[in-house]
Protein backbone atom coordinates (compact mmCIF):
# COMPACT_ATOMS: atom_id res chain seq x y z
CA UNK A 1 0.00 0.00 0.00
CA UNK A 2 2.94 2.37 1.03
CA UNK A 3 6.69 2.12 -0.50
CA UNK A 4 9.30 4.38 0.54
CA UNK A 5 12.33 3.87 -1.16
CA UNK A 6 15.87 6.23 -0.95
CA UNK A 7 14.13 8.94 1.04
CA UNK A 8 15.72 12.03 2.43
CA UNK A 9 14.34 14.49 4.03
CA UNK A 10 15.39 17.83 5.65
CA UNK A 11 14.90 21.12 6.96
CA UNK A 12 18.51 22.71 5.83
CA UNK A 13 21.58 21.50 4.47
CA UNK A 14 21.89 18.47 6.19
CA UNK A 15 19.23 16.23 6.12
CA UNK A 16 17.42 14.64 9.29
CA UNK A 17 17.13 11.17 7.54
CA UNK A 18 18.69 9.64 4.40
CA UNK A 19 18.13 6.73 1.78
CA UNK A 20 15.13 5.47 4.16
CA UNK A 21 13.51 2.50 2.41
CA UNK A 22 10.06 0.69 3.95
CA UNK A 23 7.11 -0.84 2.68
CA UNK A 24 3.49 -0.97 4.12
CA UNK A 25 1.28 -3.86 2.90
CA UNK A 26 -2.47 -3.60 3.29
CA UNK A 27 -3.61 -5.04 6.60
CA UNK A 28 -0.36 -4.61 7.91
CA UNK A 29 0.39 -2.46 11.14
CA UNK A 30 3.77 -1.18 10.86
CA UNK A 31 5.65 0.68 13.27
CA UNK A 32 8.75 3.27 13.07
CA UNK A 33 10.87 3.71 16.28
CA UNK A 34 13.45 5.48 17.23
CA UNK A 35 15.90 8.09 19.28
CA UNK A 36 14.51 11.66 19.28
CA UNK A 37 15.65 13.41 16.19
CA UNK A 38 16.05 10.30 13.81
CA UNK A 39 13.11 12.03 11.64
CA UNK A 40 10.75 9.51 12.45
CA UNK A 41 8.12 12.38 12.37
CA UNK A 42 9.05 13.70 9.06
CA UNK A 43 8.25 10.37 6.76
CA UNK A 44 5.00 10.38 7.78
CA UNK A 45 4.98 14.49 7.70
CA UNK A 46 6.54 13.63 3.73
CA UNK A 47 3.96 10.94 2.63
CA UNK A 48 1.40 13.54 3.68
CA UNK A 49 2.92 16.01 1.73
CA UNK A 50 3.52 18.39 4.49
CA UNK A 51 7.17 18.14 3.86
CA UNK A 52 9.17 17.90 0.48
CA UNK A 53 11.57 15.18 0.22
CA UNK A 54 15.44 16.23 -1.06
CA UNK A 55 15.53 12.89 -2.60
CA UNK A 56 13.79 9.30 -3.08
CA UNK A 57 9.77 8.16 -3.74
CA UNK A 58 7.44 7.99 -1.63
CA UNK A 59 4.35 5.52 -4.09
CA UNK A 60 0.92 5.32 -2.48
CA UNK A 61 -1.24 2.96 -4.59
CA UNK A 62 -4.58 4.35 -2.76
CA UNK A 63 -5.62 8.03 -3.23
CA UNK A 64 -4.73 10.64 -0.65
CA UNK A 65 -8.09 10.81 0.47
CA UNK A 66 -7.72 7.85 1.43
CA UNK A 67 -4.60 8.61 4.27
CA UNK A 68 -5.69 9.74 7.58
CA UNK A 69 -3.16 11.09 9.75
CA UNK A 70 -3.52 11.67 13.57
CA UNK A 71 -1.44 13.95 15.00
CA UNK A 72 0.90 14.08 18.47
CA UNK A 73 -1.01 17.09 19.09
CA UNK A 74 -4.81 16.77 19.59
CA UNK A 75 -5.17 19.73 16.93
CA UNK A 76 -8.72 20.60 17.30
CA UNK A 77 -10.39 23.49 16.38
CA UNK A 78 -10.85 25.32 19.61
CA UNK A 79 -13.51 27.47 18.05
CA UNK A 80 -15.75 24.39 17.46
CA UNK A 81 -17.35 21.54 19.47
CA UNK A 82 -16.57 17.77 19.19
CA UNK A 83 -19.25 17.36 16.76
CA UNK A 84 -18.37 19.83 14.16
CA UNK A 85 -14.66 18.46 15.12
CA UNK A 86 -15.58 15.25 14.35
CA UNK A 87 -17.74 15.72 11.19
CA UNK A 88 -14.85 18.65 9.92
CA UNK A 89 -13.02 16.31 7.34
CA UNK A 90 -16.79 15.06 6.04
CA UNK A 91 -17.95 18.51 5.82
CA UNK A 92 -14.54 19.61 3.78
CA UNK A 93 -15.21 16.58 1.78
CA UNK A 94 -18.67 17.49 0.27
CA UNK A 95 -20.96 15.63 3.10
CA UNK A 96 -24.40 17.52 3.69
CA UNK A 97 -23.83 19.45 6.90
CA UNK A 98 -26.65 17.11 8.58
CA UNK A 99 -25.80 13.76 7.08
CA UNK A 100 -21.91 14.72 8.42
CA UNK A 101 -23.38 15.56 12.11
CA UNK A 102 -25.23 12.37 11.86
CA UNK A 103 -22.15 10.29 11.13
CA UNK A 104 -20.08 12.49 13.73
CA UNK A 105 -22.46 11.40 16.12
CA UNK A 106 -22.18 7.60 15.26
CA UNK A 107 -18.70 7.84 15.64
CA UNK A 108 -18.34 9.81 18.52
CA UNK A 109 -20.88 7.16 20.49
CA UNK A 110 -18.43 4.46 18.96
CA UNK A 111 -15.79 6.08 20.75
CA UNK A 112 -17.29 6.52 24.09
CA UNK A 113 -17.98 10.21 24.02
CA UNK A 114 -22.04 9.78 24.12
CA UNK A 115 -23.50 12.85 25.70
CA UNK A 116 -20.02 15.14 24.63
CA UNK A 117 -21.04 16.18 21.45
CA UNK A 118 -22.26 20.09 22.29
CA UNK A 119 -18.92 20.28 24.08
CA UNK A 120 -15.73 22.50 23.39
CA UNK A 121 -12.40 20.72 23.17
CA UNK A 122 -11.68 23.06 26.19
CA UNK A 123 -13.98 21.25 28.32
CA UNK A 124 -12.91 17.54 27.51
CA UNK A 125 -10.54 15.97 29.18
CA UNK A 126 -6.62 14.55 27.07
CA UNK A 127 -7.75 10.95 27.07
CA UNK A 128 -11.26 12.51 25.77
CA UNK A 129 -9.46 15.08 23.53
CA UNK A 130 -7.89 11.97 22.09
CA UNK A 131 -11.00 9.84 21.32
CA UNK A 132 -12.80 13.22 19.48
CA UNK A 133 -8.91 13.52 17.33
CA UNK A 134 -8.96 9.49 16.77
CA UNK A 135 -13.10 10.06 15.82
CA UNK A 136 -12.35 12.95 13.36
CA UNK A 137 -9.91 10.57 11.85
CA UNK A 138 -11.80 7.53 11.24
CA UNK A 139 -15.13 8.85 10.21
CA UNK A 140 -13.31 9.18 7.04
CA UNK A 141 -12.80 5.88 6.79
CA UNK A 142 -9.17 5.87 5.85
CA UNK A 143 -7.21 3.02 4.42
CA UNK A 144 -4.24 4.01 5.40
CA UNK A 145 -3.69 5.57 9.18
CA UNK A 146 -0.59 7.60 10.16
CA UNK A 147 -0.20 7.57 13.41
CA UNK A 148 2.46 10.25 15.17
CA UNK A 149 3.02 9.18 19.18
CA UNK A 150 -0.46 9.76 18.98
CA UNK A 151 -1.32 8.92 22.93
CA UNK A 152 2.59 10.03 24.36
CA UNK A 153 0.91 12.84 26.20
CA UNK A 154 -1.65 10.69 28.43
CA UNK A 155 -1.46 8.62 31.74
CA UNK A 156 -0.71 5.02 31.94
CA UNK A 157 -3.78 3.75 32.04
CA UNK A 158 -6.29 6.12 29.54
CA UNK A 159 -3.28 4.99 27.55
CA UNK A 160 -4.12 1.47 27.81
CA UNK A 161 -7.76 1.68 27.62
CA UNK A 162 -7.06 4.16 23.98
CA UNK A 163 -5.00 1.45 22.87
CA UNK A 164 -6.99 -1.58 23.31
CA UNK A 165 -9.92 0.51 21.20
CA UNK A 166 -7.54 1.26 18.63
CA UNK A 167 -6.06 -2.11 18.47
CA UNK A 168 -9.48 -3.56 18.38
CA UNK A 169 -10.64 -0.23 15.55
CA UNK A 170 -7.23 -1.84 13.51
CA UNK A 171 -8.22 -5.69 13.82
CA UNK A 172 -12.24 -5.02 12.58
CA UNK A 173 -11.70 -3.04 9.78
CA UNK A 174 -8.57 -4.49 8.39
CA UNK A 175 -7.03 -1.05 8.88
CA UNK A 176 -3.52 -0.46 7.53
CA UNK A 177 -1.60 1.69 9.86
CA UNK A 178 2.50 3.38 10.05
CA UNK A 179 2.91 4.19 13.97
CA UNK A 180 5.68 6.67 15.47
CA UNK A 181 6.20 6.03 18.77
CA UNK A 182 9.23 6.06 21.30
CA UNK A 183 7.78 3.35 23.27
CA UNK A 184 8.91 -0.30 22.38
CA UNK A 185 6.19 -1.97 23.88
CA UNK A 186 3.75 -0.08 22.26
CA UNK A 187 5.17 -0.99 18.82
CA UNK A 188 5.41 -4.36 19.56
CA UNK A 189 1.94 -4.78 21.40
CA UNK A 190 0.22 -3.12 17.58
CA UNK A 191 2.42 -3.92 15.22
CA UNK A 192 3.08 -7.08 12.76
CA UNK A 193 6.70 -5.51 11.80
CA UNK A 194 8.89 -2.82 13.78
CA UNK A 195 11.21 -0.67 11.85
CA UNK A 196 14.65 0.65 14.01
CA UNK A 197 15.74 3.95 13.04
CA UNK A 198 19.33 4.90 13.81
CA UNK A 199 20.33 8.30 15.33
CA UNK A 200 19.74 11.83 13.42
CA UNK A 201 21.04 13.97 11.53
CA UNK A 202 21.53 11.40 8.55
CA UNK A 203 19.36 8.57 10.49
CA UNK A 204 18.72 5.09 8.30
CA UNK A 205 17.13 2.14 8.98
CA UNK A 206 18.94 0.02 11.62
CA UNK A 207 16.68 -3.10 11.15
CA UNK A 208 13.18 -4.33 10.64
CA UNK A 209 11.55 -7.01 13.05
CA UNK A 210 8.36 -8.82 11.85
CA UNK A 211 6.08 -9.25 15.35
CA UNK A 212 4.65 -12.83 15.10
CA UNK A 213 2.19 -12.26 18.77
CA UNK A 214 -0.97 -14.04 16.94
CA UNK A 215 -4.24 -12.25 16.52
CA UNK A 216 -6.78 -10.50 17.65
CA UNK A 217 -4.68 -9.20 20.01
CA UNK A 218 -5.26 -7.37 23.40
CA UNK A 219 -3.11 -4.82 25.13
CA UNK A 220 -2.07 -6.63 28.50
CA UNK A 221 -2.35 -10.23 27.19
CA UNK A 222 -0.05 -9.58 24.27
CA UNK A 223 2.56 -7.84 26.88
CA UNK A 224 2.42 -11.04 28.77
CA UNK A 225 3.16 -13.27 25.39
CA UNK A 226 6.13 -15.16 25.52
CA UNK A 227 7.67 -13.50 22.36
CA UNK A 228 6.80 -10.05 23.51
CA UNK A 229 9.91 -9.39 26.02
CA UNK A 230 12.38 -11.04 23.53
CA UNK A 231 11.37 -8.73 20.77
CA UNK A 232 11.56 -5.37 23.12
CA UNK A 233 14.69 -6.56 24.45
CA UNK A 234 16.10 -6.95 20.73
CA UNK A 235 14.79 -3.15 19.83
CA UNK A 236 16.69 -2.30 22.85
CA UNK A 237 19.61 -4.00 21.70
CA UNK A 238 19.56 -2.55 18.02
CA UNK A 239 18.80 1.00 19.30
CA UNK A 240 21.69 0.86 22.13
CA UNK A 241 23.95 -0.72 19.42
CA UNK A 242 23.38 2.53 18.17
CA UNK A 243 25.18 4.71 20.56
CA UNK A 244 28.04 6.72 20.56
CA UNK A 245 31.13 5.31 20.69
CA UNK A 246 33.20 6.02 23.69
CA UNK A 247 36.86 7.57 23.30
CA UNK A 248 37.80 3.87 24.78
CA UNK A 249 36.29 2.44 22.21
CA UNK A 250 37.22 4.80 19.27
CA UNK A 251 41.44 3.69 20.69
CA UNK B 1 -14.19 34.53 51.11
CA UNK B 2 -14.52 37.36 48.36
CA UNK B 3 -17.63 36.80 46.11
CA UNK B 4 -18.88 39.15 43.45
CA UNK B 5 -21.53 40.38 45.85
CA UNK B 6 -19.43 41.22 48.24
CA UNK B 7 -16.74 42.85 46.07
CA UNK B 8 -19.46 45.12 44.87
CA UNK B 9 -20.88 45.86 48.34
CA UNK B 10 -17.17 47.15 48.95
CA UNK B 11 -16.69 49.12 46.04
CA UNK B 12 -20.26 50.70 46.68
CA UNK B 13 -20.01 51.28 50.46
CA UNK B 14 -16.39 52.93 49.08
CA UNK B 15 -17.65 55.55 46.40
CA UNK B 16 -20.19 56.35 48.73
CA UNK B 17 -17.93 57.34 51.62
CA UNK B 18 -15.69 58.87 49.14
CA UNK B 19 -18.69 61.00 47.97
CA UNK B 20 -20.11 61.86 51.52
CA UNK B 21 -16.43 62.99 52.27
CA UNK B 22 -16.48 65.05 48.90
CA UNK B 23 -20.15 66.90 49.88
CA UNK B 24 -19.19 67.00 53.54
CA UNK B 25 -15.83 69.48 52.93
CA UNK B 26 -17.54 70.89 50.11
CA UNK B 27 -20.36 72.19 52.69
CA UNK B 28 -18.05 73.23 55.28
CA UNK B 29 -16.03 75.67 52.99
CA UNK B 30 -12.90 73.34 52.88
CA UNK B 31 -12.95 73.06 49.65
CA UNK B 32 -13.65 75.84 47.23
CA UNK B 33 -16.63 74.99 45.28
CA UNK B 34 -15.52 76.83 42.61
CA UNK B 35 -13.13 74.27 41.61
CA UNK B 36 -14.82 70.96 43.00
CA UNK B 37 -18.40 71.43 43.41
CA UNK B 38 -20.02 69.22 45.89
CA UNK B 39 -21.37 66.11 44.35
CA UNK B 40 -24.93 67.53 44.90
CA UNK B 41 -24.62 70.46 42.54
CA UNK B 42 -22.94 68.45 40.07
CA UNK B 43 -25.82 65.77 40.43
CA UNK B 44 -28.14 69.01 39.99
CA UNK B 45 -26.29 69.57 36.74
CA UNK B 46 -26.81 66.68 35.30
CA UNK B 47 -30.18 66.76 36.35
CA UNK B 48 -31.22 70.43 35.07
CA UNK B 49 -29.42 69.58 31.04
CA UNK B 50 -31.35 65.64 31.21
CA UNK B 51 -34.56 67.09 32.25
CA UNK B 52 -34.23 70.63 29.62
CA UNK B 53 -33.15 67.85 27.27
CA UNK B 54 -30.01 70.11 25.97
CA UNK B 55 -27.80 67.00 26.85
CA UNK B 56 -29.55 64.71 24.02
CA UNK B 57 -28.31 66.26 21.14
CA UNK B 58 -24.92 66.31 21.83
CA UNK B 59 -25.10 62.67 23.22
CA UNK B 60 -26.54 61.44 19.78
CA UNK B 61 -23.91 63.48 17.99
CA UNK B 62 -20.88 62.10 20.10
CA UNK B 63 -22.65 58.27 20.48
CA UNK B 64 -22.73 58.58 16.17
CA UNK B 65 -19.53 59.34 15.93
CA UNK B 66 -18.23 56.62 17.73
CA UNK B 67 -20.32 53.77 16.58
CA UNK B 68 -19.84 55.06 12.85
CA UNK B 69 -15.98 55.15 13.64
CA UNK B 70 -15.84 51.89 15.34
CA UNK B 71 -17.92 50.05 12.42
CA UNK B 72 -16.20 52.23 9.67
CA UNK B 73 -12.37 51.05 11.54
CA UNK B 74 -13.24 47.54 12.45
CA UNK B 75 -14.24 47.43 8.47
CA UNK B 76 -11.13 48.96 7.59
CA UNK B 77 -8.80 47.00 10.11
CA UNK B 78 -10.31 43.47 8.79
CA UNK B 79 -10.06 44.28 5.02
CA UNK B 80 -6.45 46.43 5.13
CA UNK B 81 -5.40 43.25 7.87
CA UNK B 82 -6.65 40.65 5.94
CA UNK B 83 -5.04 42.27 2.39
CA UNK B 84 -1.67 42.52 4.14
CA UNK B 85 -1.48 38.61 5.75
CA UNK B 86 -2.52 37.02 1.88
CA UNK B 87 -0.84 39.36 -0.22
CA UNK B 88 2.77 40.75 0.66
CA UNK B 89 4.11 43.42 -1.76
CA UNK B 90 0.68 44.84 0.12
CA UNK B 91 1.96 44.08 3.44
CA UNK B 92 5.32 45.93 2.03
CA UNK B 93 3.66 48.98 1.96
CA UNK B 94 0.58 48.79 4.83
CA UNK B 95 3.23 47.92 7.48
CA UNK B 96 5.64 50.94 7.96
CA UNK B 97 2.33 53.28 7.87
CA UNK B 98 0.64 51.00 10.31
CA UNK B 99 3.57 51.35 12.29
CA UNK B 100 4.05 55.01 11.82
CA UNK B 101 0.37 55.14 12.98
CA UNK B 102 0.72 52.64 15.84
CA UNK B 103 3.41 54.83 17.38
CA UNK B 104 2.09 58.12 17.22
CA UNK B 105 -0.43 59.26 19.52
CA UNK B 106 -3.49 59.17 16.67
CA UNK B 107 -5.61 62.15 18.10
CA UNK B 108 -2.79 64.26 16.79
CA UNK B 109 -4.34 64.05 13.23
CA UNK B 110 -7.88 65.92 14.04
CA UNK B 111 -6.85 68.74 13.26
CA UNK B 112 -6.07 68.11 10.10
CA UNK B 113 -9.07 65.81 9.84
CA UNK B 114 -10.96 69.05 10.71
CA UNK B 115 -9.17 71.05 8.19
CA UNK B 116 -10.07 68.45 5.60
CA UNK B 117 -13.73 67.50 6.21
CA UNK B 118 -14.87 70.78 8.40
CA UNK B 119 -15.98 71.00 12.07
CA UNK B 120 -19.13 68.03 11.05
CA UNK B 121 -19.61 64.95 11.81
CA UNK B 122 -17.20 63.36 9.65
CA UNK B 123 -14.12 64.77 10.89
CA UNK B 124 -15.29 62.96 14.48
CA UNK B 125 -15.80 59.93 12.54
CA UNK B 126 -12.50 59.99 10.89
CA UNK B 127 -10.78 60.01 13.73
CA UNK B 128 -12.24 57.27 15.76
CA UNK B 129 -11.97 55.11 12.16
CA UNK B 130 -8.37 55.72 12.38
CA UNK B 131 -7.87 54.84 16.16
CA UNK B 132 -9.63 52.27 15.51
CA UNK B 133 -8.61 50.74 12.43
CA UNK B 134 -4.86 50.69 13.51
CA UNK B 135 -5.68 48.31 16.60
CA UNK B 136 -7.56 46.11 14.60
CA UNK B 137 -5.26 46.22 11.51
CA UNK B 138 -2.77 44.84 13.67
CA UNK B 139 -4.91 42.20 15.17
CA UNK B 140 -5.87 40.71 11.93
CA UNK B 141 -2.79 41.05 10.37
CA UNK B 142 -0.69 39.27 13.06
CA UNK B 143 -3.76 37.12 13.43
CA UNK B 144 -3.32 35.78 10.41
CA UNK B 145 0.46 35.32 10.31
CA UNK B 146 0.23 33.75 13.89
CA UNK B 147 -2.31 31.15 13.06
CA UNK B 148 -2.14 27.97 14.73
CA UNK B 149 -0.04 25.97 12.17
CA UNK B 150 -1.18 23.10 13.90
CA UNK B 151 -4.74 23.73 12.71
CA UNK B 152 -3.86 24.58 9.56
CA UNK B 153 -1.91 21.17 8.97
CA UNK B 154 -4.86 19.53 10.90
CA UNK B 155 -7.05 20.77 8.23
CA UNK B 156 -4.72 20.22 5.12
CA UNK B 157 -4.31 16.70 5.84
CA UNK B 158 -8.45 16.08 6.28
CA UNK B 159 -8.49 17.09 2.87
CA UNK B 160 -8.83 20.88 3.20
CA UNK B 161 -7.77 23.85 0.50
CA UNK B 162 -7.74 27.51 0.86
CA UNK B 163 -12.04 27.73 1.34
CA UNK B 164 -11.56 25.83 4.16
CA UNK B 165 -8.56 26.77 5.23
CA UNK B 166 -10.18 30.76 5.31
CA UNK B 167 -13.69 29.46 6.70
CA UNK B 168 -12.55 26.63 9.91
CA UNK B 169 -9.23 28.19 10.66
CA UNK B 170 -8.44 31.63 9.67
CA UNK B 171 -11.83 33.35 10.04
CA UNK B 172 -12.19 31.96 13.16
CA UNK B 173 -9.38 33.29 14.16
CA UNK B 174 -9.08 36.33 13.30
CA UNK B 175 -12.55 36.77 14.53
CA UNK B 176 -11.35 35.57 18.05
CA UNK B 177 -8.50 38.94 17.98
CA UNK B 178 -10.85 41.62 16.84
CA UNK B 179 -13.24 40.37 19.63
CA UNK B 180 -10.62 40.18 22.08
CA UNK B 181 -9.64 43.88 20.91
CA UNK B 182 -12.95 44.94 20.54
CA UNK B 183 -13.87 46.51 23.98
CA UNK B 184 -10.44 48.72 23.27
CA UNK B 185 -11.87 49.54 20.10
CA UNK B 186 -14.60 50.59 21.77
CA UNK B 187 -12.70 53.04 23.97
CA UNK B 188 -10.97 54.23 21.19
CA UNK B 189 -13.90 55.20 18.98
CA UNK B 190 -14.91 57.16 21.90
CA UNK B 191 -11.77 58.86 22.68
CA UNK B 192 -11.84 59.56 18.78
CA UNK B 193 -15.57 61.21 19.01
CA UNK B 194 -14.89 63.55 22.04
CA UNK B 195 -11.75 64.48 20.80
CA UNK B 196 -11.88 65.64 17.84
CA UNK B 197 -15.25 67.02 19.03
CA UNK B 198 -13.01 69.05 21.37
CA UNK B 199 -10.77 70.34 18.83
CA UNK B 200 -13.57 71.95 16.54
CA UNK B 201 -17.42 71.03 16.61
CA UNK B 202 -20.52 72.35 16.94
CA UNK B 203 -22.28 69.59 18.75
CA UNK B 204 -21.39 66.59 21.04
CA UNK B 205 -20.35 66.18 24.53
CA UNK B 206 -16.85 66.98 23.45
CA UNK B 207 -17.89 70.31 22.05
CA UNK B 208 -19.94 70.75 25.36
CA UNK B 209 -16.60 69.76 27.47
CA UNK B 210 -14.73 72.53 25.62
CA UNK B 211 -17.30 75.06 26.64
CA UNK B 212 -17.60 73.94 30.38
CA UNK B 213 -14.03 74.12 30.45
CA UNK B 214 -14.02 78.08 28.24
CA UNK B 215 -16.48 79.09 30.90
CA UNK B 216 -14.20 77.74 34.24
CA UNK B 217 -17.74 75.48 34.94
CA UNK B 218 -16.42 73.30 36.99
CA UNK B 219 -19.86 71.60 38.02
CA UNK B 220 -20.98 71.31 34.31
CA UNK B 221 -17.58 69.77 33.64
CA UNK B 222 -17.80 66.98 36.24
CA UNK B 223 -21.09 65.87 34.81
CA UNK B 224 -20.09 65.46 31.61
CA UNK B 225 -16.94 63.36 32.46
CA UNK B 226 -19.88 61.65 34.56
CA UNK B 227 -21.76 61.20 31.31
CA UNK B 228 -18.72 60.16 29.33
CA UNK B 229 -17.86 57.58 31.38
CA UNK B 230 -21.05 55.98 31.83
CA UNK B 231 -21.70 55.83 28.35
CA UNK B 232 -17.94 54.03 28.04
CA UNK B 233 -19.38 52.04 30.31
CA UNK B 234 -22.48 50.85 28.40
CA UNK B 235 -20.76 50.47 25.14
CA UNK B 236 -17.56 48.61 27.07
CA UNK B 237 -20.78 46.13 28.61
CA UNK B 238 -22.35 45.53 25.29
CA UNK B 239 -18.52 44.92 23.48
CA UNK B 240 -18.13 42.22 26.49
CA UNK B 241 -21.73 41.07 25.44
CA UNK B 242 -21.04 40.49 22.15
CA UNK B 243 -17.35 39.13 22.68
CA UNK B 244 -18.74 36.44 25.33
CA UNK B 245 -21.86 35.46 22.74
CA UNK B 246 -19.64 34.63 20.21
CA UNK B 247 -16.90 33.60 21.44
CA UNK B 248 -18.92 31.30 23.72
CA UNK B 249 -16.26 28.52 23.57
CA UNK B 250 -13.39 30.66 25.08
CA UNK B 251 -16.26 30.43 28.41
CA UNK B 252 -18.07 27.75 28.33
Amino acid sequence: MLRIEGLTVGYGAEPILEGVDLAVLPGQFVSLVGPSGSGKTSILRAVTHLLEPQHGTIALNIPPADVGFLFQDDALLPWRDVRANVSLGLRIRGVAAADAADRADSWIASLGLEGLGDRYPRQLSGGQRKRVALAQVLALEPRLLLMDEPFASLDAIVRVRITEELLGWVERKHLTVLLVTHDLDEAVTLSDAVYVLSHGPRAGILARHAVDIPRPRHVLESRAHQRFAPLVQRLWDDLGGDRPRTPQEDQ
Amino acid sequence: MTTPLRRGLRRAAAALILLTAWEGASRAGWVDPFYAPAPSRVAAVLASIVADGSIWVHLQATLTAALAGLLGGLLLGILLGFAAALVPWLAELLEPVMILLNAIPRVILAPLFVIWLGIGLASKVALALILVAVLIFFAVYSGIREVDRRLVERVRTLGGGRRALIEEVYVPSITAWVLGNLKIAVGFAFTGAVVGEFVASSRGLGYLLQFAQSTYNAALTIALIAVIMVCALVLFSAAEWVERRLLRWRYV
